[in-house]
C-alpha cells in the first residue's frame, strides 16, 4: 500500500549499562523498514526488546551502534529531534503517567505548545484532535474522572495534535478491559485507514494482531519472523517456541485441519471460519471427521485447556453469602455514588467461582465485601457464620481465612529481601519465627519461587511476572481457605499468564483452595469457573455455570462484555442452522467435538 | 468503619465551589493581585477599627461570590490551632506592655489589661482575615486558573531568570497526581489491611520509631511507584516534544476586560486607604460619643 519507506533501521544494536559489567544486550542487529500508511504490529514476550526498539523509532532512545532514520532524518542527529518526534507520536502503557494537565484539553495542547504553534493554530488542533478520539463532550473534564480507555483516548488525541504520520502504541491497551481497548483499538484502526497514519502497535493481544498488514516478532532482542499475519501465524510451532499464542479461533481451525488436511488451518477470523465451515456444507464437502482425541489440548491457549467440569459436582456449603447488599463511596457528601446495589452472591467451599463485569461495574466493591475491607451500608455478609459490621467481629481472623489479592499486586511490595516481604502477613499474626519461616518456605515454593534461591533476592531486582508472584505468596503465607484474586494475569505476557494460572489450579487441585476469580478474559474464566457471576451496573445480571452464562452471547454483549472466539464461531453456526447441537463450546476441544458431530449428522 | 479507607472525603481545603458569580467569572491575575493587595492591607492595620473594616469587606465579598458562610467557617476549623496559639502567646506575653491602659484582671503573673485585649482581638481578627482570603481566592478561582495567573504574571520575570513556566508545570503536575496518588494510597491501605496489617492501629505515641515502621509498607510502595510514574511522565512528556519552557506558546490566553482592571484598581484604592489613614482609636471614638471609663 505505501509507496515510500517513512522509518529505516538498519543494524541497530543497544545496550543498557554499557559501563557495567553487566552490560544488557537489549537489541542485536535489527534491520527493519516501515512504509508509509503501513500497519504493523510487534510482537514478543516480555524482555524480547520490542520496547526498546518503540523507543528508537522517535529517539528517546539512541542507538549503540547501527541507524534509524525518519523520513531521511537521523535520530542521532540532535538538531532533528523536533521534527523526528513530531513525526513519530507515541502513546504509552499506563495512561496516568502520560498525562500532564488537569483539564483535558489543556493535555492535549501540550504537545502544540512545545512545538511553539501561533495560539489560534492550537485551539484547532486541539478541536481536531478531541474529535477524531471522541472525547469533544469532556474537553473541560478533569483527568481523573475519566475511565482508563478515555484517558488512554486522551492520550491518544494529545499526540494528534502534533499532526504525526506515524502513531505507535507501546502496550497501549495492556492495562485497559475489553470494552476500552476496542475503543482504543477502532480509533487507531480508523486513523491508519481514513487519515492514512502509519500505525506502529506493541501487544500481547492476538485480536489486535490479526487486523495488521505485517506481524514482526521479537525474540531475545532481534526479529525472528515476520510477514502477513495469515503467513505467521500458520507456523504455530515456531510460535509456541517464541512464547506467543495464536489466536483461538486459529487454533480451532487448525485442529481441524490436523484430522483434515483439506481443511485451511490459516484462519484469523470468527467470520472468516463461518463462512468457511457454511460453503463446505454448502458444496457437501466433508468436514474433518469426529476427533478421537477431540480433548487433547491444542497447547496454545493462554490459559491451561483443562477440560471443564461437565457435571456440577455436589454443592459445597456457601463460605460467603452476600445478601441484598449495597454500597455507597464519598456516604455523606455531595459525591456520593451507588456502586453496588441488592447484589446476591454466595461463595462455596471447593469451588471455582467467576466474576465478570467491565471497570465500573462494581465488581471491585463486591471483592471487598469478601473480606471485610468494606462493610454493607443495606444488607448483610456473612463470612464463616459472622455477619461483617458488627463490633464483635475478629476481623483480622477473617481477612486471614480468605486471602484477597489486589490487581497489579506487586504494586504494594515493600520489603527489600524478598523472604521479608512474604512474611509481612504471618508475622501481623504474631506468628513463632519457626512457624513464620516454615510458612514462608511453603507459600513460596506454592508459586515456584525456591526459598534458599528467592529469600535473599533484592525484591525490586525481580522481573515483572516473580514479583507478582512474591505478592502471591504474601498472601498465601496466611495460609487461607479461599484465594480472591482481583485480575490476577493482566499485564503479564502469555507465558507468564500460564505459569500463573499453573500455580494457582494446583493450589486448587491438591490444596482444596477455593478460588474466587475476577477477570476481563473470558476465555480463561469460561474454562476455568465451575460457576460465574456476570456485575453490571452495580448489580448482578446473570448468574450460573459457564455454559448457561456463554450460551447467552447477545445479553453478554448488551452489557458490553466479549465471549470466547470458539463460543461465538459455534453459536453463530447454530444461529444459522449449520450445527444442531444447543451446547456451548468453550474451549477449542469442545469445538471440535460439537463439529464433529455435525459431520455425524451430514449427509454426505 | 467502612469509610476507613476513603482518603478524599474529608478534604474541604482548597476546594473549588463553582456558583458563577462575578467574582468567578474575574480575571484570575486580577484576583490574584487583588488577594495579594488585602492581604498587605491586613497585615498594614494595627488598630481594631481597619481590621474590623477589614472583616466585613471580606465577609461582603464572599457574599458577593455567592459562598454559603459555612463553607468560610470551615477553614477557620482547620485555623483553630493558630488561633488558639495567637491568643495563648498574646495571653501570656502581652499582659506586662505599657501603656497598658486599664487593668481589667490580675491573677500571679497573668495581667489582662485594656492593652492586651486590644492586641488580642486585633490578632484573632487579622489571621480570620488571612484564612478567608485564601478560601476565596480557592473557593473563586479553579487551581488551574490560579496556576496559569500566576505563570503569566511571573512571564515578564522570565528574563530576569524566573522560571516561570517551570513552577507553573511543576505545580500542574503536582494537582494532576494529587488524586492519582490518593487513589493509590487507599489500594495500598487496603492490600496491607488484607495482610492483617494494622494500619495506623496500636501505634503508641511513646515509640515514635515503632509507629512510623508502622508506615513503612505504605510509604515505600507509594514512593517507589511515585519514581516509576515520575520517569515515565518524563518519558511521555519529551515524546511530546518537551524541551523546557523556551519557545513554548500557550493554548490558554487570559483576557482580562475593564471590570478587572477596576476590580484592581479598587483594591489598590483600598489598601492605600487601610494603610494611610490616620485611624483613631476606638477609646478616642467611644470617648467623643460619651462613653467613658474602660
Amino acid at each position: 500500500m505505501g509507496l515510500a519507506p517513512i522509518i529505516r533501521i538498519e543494524n541497530l544494536y543497544h545496550t543498557y549499562q554499557p559501563e557495567t559489567d553487566q552490560p544488557i544486550q537489549a537489541l542485536r542487529d535489527v534491520t527493519l523498514t516501515i512504509d508509509e500508511g503501513e500497519y504493523v504490529v510487534i510482537l514478543g514476550h516480555n524482555g524480547s526488546g520490542k520496547s526498546t526498539l518503540a523507543k528508537h523509532l522517535n529517539a528517546l532512545l539512541l542507538p549503540s551502534q547501527g541507524e534509524v532514520w525518519v523520513k531521511g532524518w537521523n535520530t542521532k542527529d540532535p538538531a532533528q529531534i523536533r521534527n523526528i518526534r513530531s513525526t513519530v507520536g507515541m502513546v504509552f502503557q499506563i495512561p496516568d503517567n502520560q498525562i500532564v494537565a488537569t483539564i483535558v484539553e489543556e493535555d492535549v495542547a501540550f504537545g502544540p505548545e512545545n512545538l511553539g504553534l501561533p495560539q489560534p493554530e492550537i485551539v484547532k488542533r486541539v478541536d481536531w484532535s478531541l474529535e477524531r478520539v471522541d472525547m469533544l463532550p469532556l474537553r473541560r473534564r478533569a483527568p481523573h474522572l475519566l475511565s482508563a480507555g478515555q484517558k488512554q483516548r486522551v492520550c491518544i488525541a494529545g499526540v494528534l495534535a502534533m499532526q504525526p504520520q506515524v502513531l505507535v502504541l507501546d502496550e497501549s491497551t495492556a492495562m485497559l478491559d475489553p470494552l476500552g481497548r476496542r475503543e482504543v483499538l477502532d480509533i487507531a484502526q480508523r486513523l491508519n485507514k481514513e487519515a492514512g497514519v502509519t500505525l506502529i502497535a506493541i501487544t500481547h493481544y492476538m485480536e489486535e494482531a490479526v487486523k495488521a498488514d505485517r506481524l514482526v516478532i521479537m525474540a531475545e532482542g532481534q526479529i525472528v519472523l515476520q510477514g502477513k499475519p495469515r503467513e505467521v501465524f500458520a507456523q504455530a510451532n515456531h510460535l509456541q517456541e517464541l512464547q506467543i499464542d495464536v489466536p483461538q479461533i486459529t487454533q480451532l481451525a487448525m485442529a481441524l485441519s490436523k484430522h483434515d488436511a483439506s481443511f485451511p488451518g490459516d484462519i484469523l477470523t470468527v467470520e472468516e471460519f463461518v463462512s468457511t465451515i457454511r460453503k463446505r456444507i454448502e458444496d457437501h464437502q466433508p468436514l474433518p471427521p469426529r476427533s478421537t482425541n477431540g480433548r487433547q489440548a491444542v497447547g496454545l491457549n493462554a490459559a491451561p485447556d483443562r477440560p471443564p467440569k461437565s457435571k456440577p459436582e455436589p454443592p459445597g456449603e456457601p463460605m460467603i453469602e452476600m445478601t441484598d447488599v449495597t454500597y455507597y463511596y464519598m456516604r455523606g457528601t455531595p459525591l456520593q455514588v451507588k456502586a453496588i446495589e441488592g447484589i446476591n452472591l454466595e461463595v462455596r467451599r471447593g469451588e471455582i467461582l467467576g466474576i465478570i463485569g467491565h471497570t465500573g461495574s462494581g465488581k471491585s466493591t463486591v471483592l471487598q465485601h469478601l473480606n471485610a475491607l468494606l462493610v454493607p451500608d443495606k444488607g448483610r455478609v456473612t463470612i464463616f457464620g459472622q455477619t461483617t459490621g458488627s463490633a464483635r467481629v475478629d476481623v483480622k481472623a477473617i481477612r486471614r481465612r480468605i486471602g484477597l489479592v489486589f490487581q497489579q499486586p506487586e504494586a504494594q511490595l515493600f520489603e527489600h529481601y524478598v523472604g521479608d516481604d512474604v512474611a509481612y502477613g504471618p508475622r501481623n499474626l504474631k506468628l513463632s519465627r519457626e512457624e513464620v519461616r516454615a510458612r514462608v518456605k511453603r507459600a513460596m515454593e506454592a508459586v515456584g519461587l525456591g526459598f534458599e534461591a528467592f529469600k535473599d533476592r533484592l525484591t525490586f531486582s525481580l522481573s515483572g511476572g516473580e514479583m507478582r508472584r512474591v505478592a502471591l505468596a504474601g498472601v498465601l503465607a496466611l495460609e487461607p481457605e479461599t484465594l480472591v484474586l482481583d485480575e490476577p494475569t493482566a499485564g503479564l505476557d502469555p507465558q507468564g499468564r500460564r505459569q500463573l494460572l499453573d500455580f494457582i489450579l494446583r493450589l486448587h487441585d491438591e490444596e482444596g483452595l477455593t478460588l474466587v476469580l475476577v477477570s476481563h478474559n473470558m476465555e480463561e474464566l469460561a474454562q476455568l469457573c465451575d460457576r460465574i457471576y456476570v456485575v453490571s451496573g452495580g448489580q448482578v445480571t446473570m448468574s450460573g455455570t459457564p455454559q448457561e452464562i456463554f450460551s447467552r452471547p447477545d445479553r453478554l454483549r448488551e452489557l458490553g462484555l466479549g465471549i470466547p472466539a470458539v463460543t461465538n464461531a459455534i453459536y453463530q453456526l447454530y444461529e444459522e442452522g449449520l450445527v444442531h447441537s444447543t451446547a456451548t463450546a468453550l474451549t477449542v476441544a469442545q469445538a471440535v467435538e460439537i463439529l464433529g458431530q455435525v459431520l455425524n449428522e451430514q449427509p454426505i | 468503619m467502612s469509610s476507613q479507607f476513603e482518603l478524599l472525603r474529608n478534604v474541604t481545603i482548597g476546594q473549588y465551589i463553582p456558583t458563577n458569580s462575578v467574582v468567578h467569572r474575574l480575571d484570575p491575575r486580577a484576583k490574584i493581585i487583588s488577594a495579594l493587595l488585602l492581604v498587605l492591607a491586613v497585615s498594614f492595620t494595627r488598630s481594631i477599627l481597619p481590621v474590623l473594616l477589614m472583616f466585613v469587606v471580606i465577609l461582603l465579598i464572599a457574599a458577593v461570590s455567592k459562598i454559603p458562610f459555612s463553607y468560610l467557617m470551615r477553614g477557620v476549623i482547620l485555623g483553630l490551632p493558630i488561633l488558639a496559639l495567637v491568643f495563648a502567646v498574646q495571653f501570656i506575653f502581652q499582659g506586662w506592655a505599657e501603656p497598658a491602659g486599664r487593668v481589667f484582671f490580675e491573677w500571679g503573673w497573668i495581667r489582662v489589661t485594656r492593652f492586651s485585649l486590644q492586641l488580642i482581638s486585633v490578632g484573632l481578627i487579622r489571621i480570620l482575615c488571612f484564612i478567608f482570603i485564601t478560601s476565596l481566592i480557592t473557593m473563586t478561582a479553579t487551581v488551574t486558573e490560579l496556576t496559569h495567573g500566576v505563570e503569566q504574571l511571573l512571564s515578564p520575570f522570565r528574563r530576569f531568570g524566573v522560571p516561570s513556566h517551570e513552577l507553573a508545570l511543576i505545580n500542574m503536575i503536582a494537582l494532576r497526581f494529587v488524586p492519582t496518588f490518593a487513589e493509590e494510597m487507599e489500594r495500598v491501605m487496603k492490600a496491607q489491611a488484607s495482610r492483617c496489617a494494622d494500619i495506623g492501629g496500636n501505634s503508641r505515641f511513646w515509640r515514635p520509631d515503632k509507629a512510623a515502621r508502622a508506615y513503612l509498607p505504605l510509604i515505600v510502595p507509594l514512593f517507589i511507584n511515585a519514581f516509576r510514574r515520575a520517569e515515565e511522565l518524563i518519558l511521555a512528556m519529551e515524546a511530546r516534544c518537551y524541551i523546557g519552557g523556551d519557545g513554548r506558546t500557550n493554548f490558554v490566553t487570559l483576557k482580562s476586560s475593564r471590570r478587572d482592571y477596576l476590580v484592581v484598581a479598587a483594591s489598590l484604592i483600598f489598601f492605600i486607604f487601610i494603610a494611610t489613614f490616620p485611624w483613631p482609636s476606638l477609646w478616642d471614638i467611644l470617648a467623643l460619643i460619651g462613653i467613658k471609663g474602660l
